[in-house]
This record gives C-alpha cells, sequence and structure tokens, in this order.
C-alpha cells in the first residue's frame, strides 16, 4: 500500500525534490525531539483515527486524499505530461464581467464564472455562475480542508493594506478580477485539485450557500481537529529536502517582497517623472509662440514630449496592473507553501510519536502495529502529493517568472521604441530647415 | 582703456559710451567680443594692446582706511571713512612695483561705480560690494560703521570688489573705472551719465521694434530659464527612475543564488540592469550640455542683442527728444520775443513786465543769438537724428545677424538634444534585449 515516493515523476523538477531521503531513514540532526513538549503517545494516536475520519467524508471526491499514493502520482504524471503540450486539457474556466451589487446591508462585487468542460463530473458541458469574493475564499478553505497534502493556489489578499484604495474602482476590481481568474485556473491545471467535489459545485451550484450552510457542521469539527494537530511537536528529523524548500521559501519570499517594493518605486519614480514631462512639454510650445523660424522645430519638441510622456504612462500602467500582481501572487503562493509544509509537518510528527510510542511498548517485538503503518502511509502520500506540488510549483514558476520578466523588458522596450520613434520623427524637422536656408 | 598718462581734457571726455551712433562698441564690449573701434583715435588693434597691457602691468589694493569729517551737500558735518586706493604698475624689469597712482574714495563712491556699472553693463554680473551697514546684531552693539574691525572687513571687501573688476574681461576696460582709480573727480562723469542712463523710462516715443525686440528677449529669457528648471526637475526624476532600476540589479542577483534552473539568467539580468542604471550618468551629463547650450545661446542673446542694444536705441532716443525739445522751446523763445508776445508764463514775462521792455537793439542781439543756437540746434539734430538712423540700420543688422547665429544656435542644440534623447532610447532599448534575452533563458 505504501509506495514510497514515486520515482516516475517528470524530472524537469529540482534536484532537491528528488533524492528525498525516507523520513525514517534520514539521519539528518537538525530538529531534535523537543522530549517536553510532546504529547503522549496514546493521545496522538487516538486524534490522529480522529483526523482520518473527519477528513474521509469531506475527501469522499474522485481524487480524495484516501486515494492511494500511486494513483495521486499517477494522476500527477498524466497531467503534468498534458499541461506540456497542453492539448488535452478538458476543463476551462474563465473569470470576467465584476458587477457591483448594493444592498441595503453591504456593497459587494461578483464576478461571472464561465466553465466549460468535457469531463463527466460535470453534466452540462458549460456553465455560468456568479461568485463574489467570499465564495472564493470559501472554495480556498474548503480545498484546503478537504486537500490538505496539496498546495493550494492563494487568493488576492482581502484588503489592500497599502494607501487607501477604493474596493469598488475600476482599477482594483479588474487587478482582482484577473487575481481570481488566475487562482481558477491554477486549480483547473491541477491533476487533483481541478477533480475536487467543492471546485465543481463552485463552479456549478445556482445556489452555493445552501451548499456553504450543509458543510458548516463538519467545518467546525475539522476546525477543532486542525487546532488539536496544531498543538506542537518538534520533529525528530524533518527530511532535508522540505527543509531546504522551507529555507528557499524564505528567501524567496524576501527577494520577492523586494522587487515588489523596487518595482513600485520604479513606479513612483515614473509618475513623478511624468509629472515634470507634462509640464516640460508645454514649456517648447509657449517658447514656439514667441519664435518664428523656430516655431515649427520647437512645437515638435512639445509634441514628442507629449508622445513621450504618453509611451511612459502606459508603461507604467502596464507595470502596476500586469507585474506587480503576479509578485504579490507568488508572494502569497510561499505563504500557502508554507503552511503547507507545516501541514506535512504535523504528519510527520504523529508519525515519528506512534512509532516511538511502539518502541517505547514493545522493544523486543519487530512488527509494526497497522494503524502506525497507516501512519507511515499517511505520510509518504503527504510527503509525494506535496513534492509533486511542489515540482508543479517550481515549473509554474520558472514560466510565470520567465514570462512576466521579459513582460517588463518588452513593456520597457515598446516605451523606448515609441520615444525613440518620436525623436527621431523631429530630426528632419530641424535639418531640413536649416539646409532650406 | 587709455594709455597710461592721459590728457585731463581726454579723460573727460568718456570713451566707452560715445559715440552713441557706433553700435560696435557697446554692443561688442556687451557681447564680450573683442572690441572694435572703441577709441575714437585708437584701432582695435591699438586698443587691445592697451588693454592688456593696463591688465597685467597694474595693481590695485585698498590699502587704507581712515577716519574722516566733511560737509556733505547739505552743508552738514559728517563723519565718514575714507580708502586709500593705489595702483601700481609693475613694469619694471626687476619686478618692482611703481607707485602710480593714489586717491582716496569714501564708500558711496564705491557704490557709484557699481550702479554705474550695474546700468551701463546689465548683463553682466556685476561684483557686490561689502555690506553698507554692519548687518548683524553683535556688529551694531559695538557702535557704529567706525568700528576698525567693521571697517577692516569693509576694506578688503572693497579691495576684492576693484579686483573683481579688474579682471572681468569686459569691465575692465571701462572709462570710468579707469578714472575711478586715476582721478579724482569721475564722480561728476559717472553721475552725468547715470541720470541719463536712467532716463530711459521718459523716452516718450519709443521704436517699436525696439520695444518689441526688447519685450521679446525678456519673454525669452523668462520662458528660457522656466524651461531650464523645468528641465533640471526632469533630469532629477530621471535619474530617479534609472538609479532605482539599479536596485533590482543587486535583488536579482541575490536572488538567482537560490534558483536554479533561473540562476543564470537572473543573474546575468541583474547585471544588465546594473549597466541600465549607471548609464544614467552619462545621459545626464550630456544633457547638462545641452542646458548649457541653451543658456549660453539664449541668454546671450537675449541679453546682448535684446537688453544692451534696446537700452542704447533708448539712450539715444533720449538724447534725440532732449534736442528736439530744446530747440523747440528756442524756437518758441524766439518767437515770443519777434512777435513781443509772452505765451506762457515766464521769468522773462515777469522781469518784461516789472522791469520795461527791452530796448529793440537787445531783442534784434538776443534774437539772433537765439536764432544761432537754434541753428547749432538744428544742426545738432539733424545729426543725431542722422545718427539714430545709422544706429538703427546698424543694430538692425547687427540684430539680424544675431537672430540668425541664435536660431543656427538653437537649432543645433536642438538637433543634438534630440539625438542625445535617441541615443538613450537606443541604450534603453539595447539594455532591455539583452535583459530580455536572460529572462529568456531562465
Amino acid at each position: 500500500m505504501a509506495g514510497g515516493p514515486p520515482k516516475a515523476l517528470p524530472s524537469t523538477g529540482p534536484r532537491s525534490l528528488r533524492d528525498m531521503p525516507h523520513p525514517l531513514a534520514g539521519s539528518s540532526s537538525e530538529e531534535a525531539v523537543g522530549g517536553d513538549s510532546t504529547p503522549s503517545p496514546d493521545l496522538l494516536m487516538a486524534r490522529s483515527f480522529g483526523d482520518k475520519d473527519l477528513i474521509l467524508p469531506n475527501g469522499g471526491t474522485p481524487a480524495g486524499t484516501s486515494s492511494p499514493a500511486s494513483s495521486s502520482s499517477l494522476l500527477n504524471r498524466l497531467q503534468l505530461d498534458d499541461d506540456i503540450d497542453g492539448e488535452t486539457r478538458d476543463l476551462f474556466v474563465i473569470v470576467d464581467d465584476p458587477k457591483k451589487h448594493v444592498c441595503t446591508m453591504e456593497t459587494y462585487i461578483t464576478y461571472r464564472i464561465t466553465t466549460k468542460s468535457t469531463r463527466v463530473e460535470f453534466d452540462l458541458p458549460e456553465y455560468s455562475v456568479r461568485r463574489r469574493y467570499q465564495d472564493f475564499d470559501w472554495l480556498r478553505s474548503k480545498l484546503e480542508e478537504s486537500q490538505p497534502t496539496h498546495l493550494i493556489p492563494p487568493l488576492p489578499e482581502k484588503f489592500v493594506v497599502k494607501g487607501v484604495v477604493d474596493r469598488f474602482s475600476e482599477e482594483f476590481v479588474e487587478t482582482r478580477r484577473k487575481a481570481l481568474d488566475k487562482f481558477l485556473k491554477r486549480i483547473t491545471d491541477h491533476p487533483v485539485l481541478s477533480f475536487n467535489e467543492h471546485f465543481n459545485v463552485f463552479l456549478t451550484a445556482k445556489d452555493l450557500n445552501a451548499y456553504k450552510k450543509q458543510g458548516i457542521a463538519l467545518l467546525t469539527r475539522m476546525g477543532e481537529s486542525v487546532k488539536h494537530v496544531t498543538g506542537g511537536y518538534k520533529l525528530r528529523t524533518r527530511p532535508l529536502e522540505f527543509a531546504a524548500v522551507g529555507d528557499y521559501l524564505d528567501t524567496f519570499a524576501l527577494k520577492l517582497g523586494t522587487i515588489d517594493r523596487i518595482a513600485q518605486r520604479i513606479i513612483k519614480e515614473e509618475i513623478e517623472y511624468l509629472v515634470e514631462l507634462r509640464e516640460y512639454g508645454p514649456v517648447y510650445s509657449t517658447w514656439s509662440t514667441l519664435e518664428g523660424e523656430l516655431a515649427e522645430p520647437l512645437e515638435g519638441v512639445s509634441a514628442c514630449i507629449g508622445n513621450c510622456s504618453t509611451a511612459l504612462e502606459e508603461l507604467t500602467d502596464d507595470m502596476t496592473e500586469d507585474f506587480l500582481p503576479v509578485l504579490r501572487e507568488y508572494i502569497l503562493y510561499s505563504d500557502s507553501m508554507k503552511s503547507v509544509l507545516k501541514k506535512r509537518d504535523q504528519v510527520q510528527a504523529e508519525y515519528e510519536a506512534k512509532l516511538e510510542a511502539v518502541a517505547l511498548r514493545k522493544e523486543d517485538r519487530p512488527k509494526v502495529p497497522a494503524d502506525v503503518e497507516k501512519c507511515q502511509d499517511r505520510m509518504e502520500c503527504f510527503n509525494a502529493d506535496l513534492k509533486a506540488d511542489m515540482e508543479r510549483w517550481q515549473n509554474n514558476k520558472r514560466q510565470d517568472f520567465r514570462q512576466l520578466l521579459m513582460g517588463m523588458a518588452d513593456k520597457n522596450i515598446q516605451y523606448y521604441e515609441k520615444c525613440l520613434m518620436a525623436w527621431e520623427s523631429i530630426i528632419p524637422l530641424l535639418q531640413e530647415k536649416q539646409e532650406a536656408k | 582703456m587709455e594709455q597710461a598718462p592721459l590728457d585731463p581734457e581726454r579723460q573727460l571726455q568718456p570713451a566707452p559710451l560715445e559715440p552713441l551712433g557706433s553700435l560696435d562698441t557697446g554692443l561688442g564690449a556687451a557681447v564680450g567680443k573683442e572690441a572694435e573701434g572703441a577709441g575714437e583715435e585708437n584701432s582695435g588693434v591699438d586698443t587691445m594692446t592697451h588693454n592688456n597691457f593696463w591688465l597685467k602691468k597694474i595693481e590695485i589694493s585698498v590699502s587704507e582706511a581712515e577716519k574722516r569729517t566733511g560737509r556733505n551737500a547739505m552743508n552738514m558735518q559728517e563723519t565718514y571713512t575714507a580708502y586709500l586706493i593705489e595702483t601700481r604698475s609693475v613694469e619694471h624689469t626687476d619686478g618692482q612695483s611703481v607707485l602710480t597712482d593714489s586717491l582716496w574714495r569714501r564708500y558711496s563712491e564705491f557704490e557709484l561705480l557699481r550702479s554705474y556699472l550695474l546700468v551701463y553693463y546689465p548683463h553682466i554680473v556685476v561684483p557686490p560690494l561689502p555690506e553698507k551697514r554692519a548687518e548683524f546684531v553683535w556688529h551694531k552693539l559695538s557702535a557704529d560703521n567706525m568700528d576698525p574691525d567693521f571697517v577692516e572687513r569693509r576694506r578688503i571687501g572693497l579691495e576684492n570688489f576693484l579686483l573683481r573688476i579688474a579682471s572681468h574681461p569686459i569691465l575692465c576696460r571701462d572709462k570710468i573705472f579707469y578714472l575711478f582709480l586715476t582721478q579724482v573727480f569721475f564722480f561728476y562723469l559717472a553721475d552725468s551719465r547715470l541720470k541719463a542712463l536712467n532716463a530711459t523710462f521718459r523716452v516718450k516715443n519709443p521704436d517699436k521694434r525696439f520695444t518689441d525686440l526688447k519685450h521679446y528677449s525678456d519673454e525669452l529669457q523668462s520662458v528660457i530659464s522656466h524651461l531650464l528648471r523645468v528641465r533640471a526637475r526632469v533630469a532629477d526624476r530621471l535619474y530617479g527612475v534609472y538609479k532605482v532600476h539599479g536596485n533590482y540589479g543587486r535583488v536579482f542577483s541575490e536572488w538567482s543564488a537560490i534558483e536554479k534552473e533561473m540562476g543564470d539568467g537572473l543573474q546575468s539580468a541583474g547585471h544588465h540592469m546594473d549597466v541600465y542604471a549607471s548609464s544614467i550618468d552619462d545621459i545626464l551629463e550630456d544633457e547638462e550640455h545641452y542646458a548649457d547650450q541653451l543658456k549660453r545661446s539664449i541668454f546671450f542673446y537675449a541679453e546682448a542683442c535684446g537688453k544692451a542694444v534696446c537700452r542704447k536705441h533708448e539712450l539715444m532716443q533720449y538724447d534725440l527728444e532732449m534736442a528736439a525739445q530744446d530747440l523747440a522751446s528756442k524756437k518758441q523763445q524766439c518767437e515770443e520775443l519777434a512777435t513781443g508776445t509772452v505765451r506762457t508764463f515766464s521769468l522773462k514775462g515777469m522781469t518784461t513786465k516789472l522791469f520795461g521792455q527791452e530796448t529793440p537793439e537787445q531783442r534784434e542781439a538776443r534774437i539772433k543769438v537765439l536764432e544761432e543756437q537754434i541753428n547749432e540746434g538744428e544742426q545738432q539734430l539733424k545729426s543725431k537724428n542722422l545718427e539714430g538712423r545709422e544706429f538703427v540700420k546698424n543694430a538692425w543688422a547687427d540684430i539680424e545677424r544675431f537672430k540668425e547665429q541664435k536660431n543656427r544656435d538653437l537649432k543645433e542644440a536642438l538637433i543634438s538634444y534630440a539625438v542625445m534623447q535617441i541615443s538613450m532610447c537606443k541604450k534603453g532599448i539595447q539594455v532591455w534585449t539583452n535583459a530580455k534575452e536572460c529572462f529568456s533563458k531562465m
């Protein structure tokens, strides 16, 4: 049953994810056992069973957590291959057409979500529903609950902290729409998450609120159990690989934060530059009214500076709309990833605690009890899922950043090309006159 | 401007200002070109050599300060400080300087010299004088302007003032300045000149072309200074935009350390960002060139051509109008005498009434004198008119020349500006293309 770490994953992922040591075999010394904080094995065992039971009803979807690691990894593999040639996609989701709703109690925005699919899980070939941010939030927490071993893509922040942003402004809504679209696309592309029952409901249900209410009882129970597990336990040996990912994420988020700040600063500088340019151009116009022969060239310079400022404005707009949101998404992504890593650690902790307990009770018996084996399975499933997800994430990240940074370069090139054209167009204006004389 | 041993008669003839008709003198000096035909007799070349001679061989110092008491114009007693100005020639072969002139001047005379220079050379930054009064509270505490510390500071300030004028290529050639150093009675000349120069606003019939020109140069100057100010700000902002990109260089390279496949691309893209950030230094340096070019050609034009010529023209116009006025009043007097009517109330009318009629002989004689004066005045007026027309003709020719020069200069400046912008854009495209290539390899 325990398939061990799946070896058949495409090798495009980073090395560190591939040579994962067995959680038990790993002799790494870093994370020592926190003796005092270790809960009693019995308690842990009982809880772990409870967890399992609780998870199962939720995860009873086509590709739930209960499916063995091998099948999950097989799916991963298939889907990854699909991703590569991109032809066998059978689910398409688009978020568009934001609408403002004004009620007596609150004002909010809904987005239209259009789904097209050939999958058997969908009764109709096409669905169109309206959802608000809350619903997305619900979906995400449901996914986190039901697929704890997977990396759930981040949602855009609920509130924009920086500056006083008008939540209903066109720019804000559009930026959020893009982010929500990206969120759903990421789920859609995911071989496991896209089959999630809640996701299906989210895309198709006429009345999502009714469905939400059904789940509430379960949710509260789940919440408790999650809280229990969070109770803290130090890992004996955290696989090097995951430790490395943790470190990587810390630095990664830090660097992205820096890039985000730099980008914002650049935009700010560019906007200030734009303000000055807007004043600079007209000065040439004013000057041209004083001149006879020089009037035309001066007007030309003024118009040219005008063109350059328009190009600059486009550049800053593009950077604000396209560049910053992607950075933010990845900063949030790293948080999601960290929380999954934490969960994985918990599962490993459980396993280790059980193993220890067994070892204490029956040192002489070589056979490991079934529940411990089960726990080990669970951990290994988790590891495999997470590994696959991280690999996928790394790939996505690479592609996304390549695109993002190339886009940035392109935008700048375009900006300079526009300015270049503008300035080149003036030269003849200046030269002809001189030669004519 | 003149040779050292001067004929006092000639000294009193203000060389740089007259003849007014000779535009070349004023304009030439004003624009800092070689002074051509400055003196009446001296050829341009001669003047130059004299100037150089004068500049090299003279040392100026304000060597002493002395408290004096005298009577002022209102016949009131006043105390002032006089400063001893010494000029030395250093032409001796052994390098020993020989005292050539030394005279006492008071602060107000320095002020007079400065205001003369200010008015006559509006386009030149005339060196400042030391403060007139003790400016600071703690200075005032020590009583008055007679405070020895204050006097000493002022002495040094006055000396610097003279030295700065002497080292200025145009100011040092000024006749009045020379007289200030050598003749006690420079004052009279400078003062009358000043009055004339300050009279511009009294011109009755200003030539529209000149007022337009003046107006234009004023406007141009204000537009250009605005332009230069805004450009400086634009440059500052641009600098910011580029330099902040430099941070990408650092963060990309730091980030590249934790990435595997992306690492190399990021690292070299970071390098390109560094290049981008540092490219702004050269760009802005070039732009500074452009700004200088603008400043030079415009201020040069506006000041020299617009202001100096206009001022000269106004001055001439003023002279002409004064002469015409004078002539008209004489004509009227003559007419009054001839007809015996008094149109306006005058002292003469009063005396006539009080002391009886003049004898016919007396009247005849006076009429004759007046008629002679009128003739003379008419001649003068004619020549002044001629002079004026000549001036206008020359001035316009010169202004046209300047205008063309200015247009050429400006076009050149604009072209080089555009070329600069183009090369900046090309640089930008190059850097970003390189960076893009790095990114594409990630």
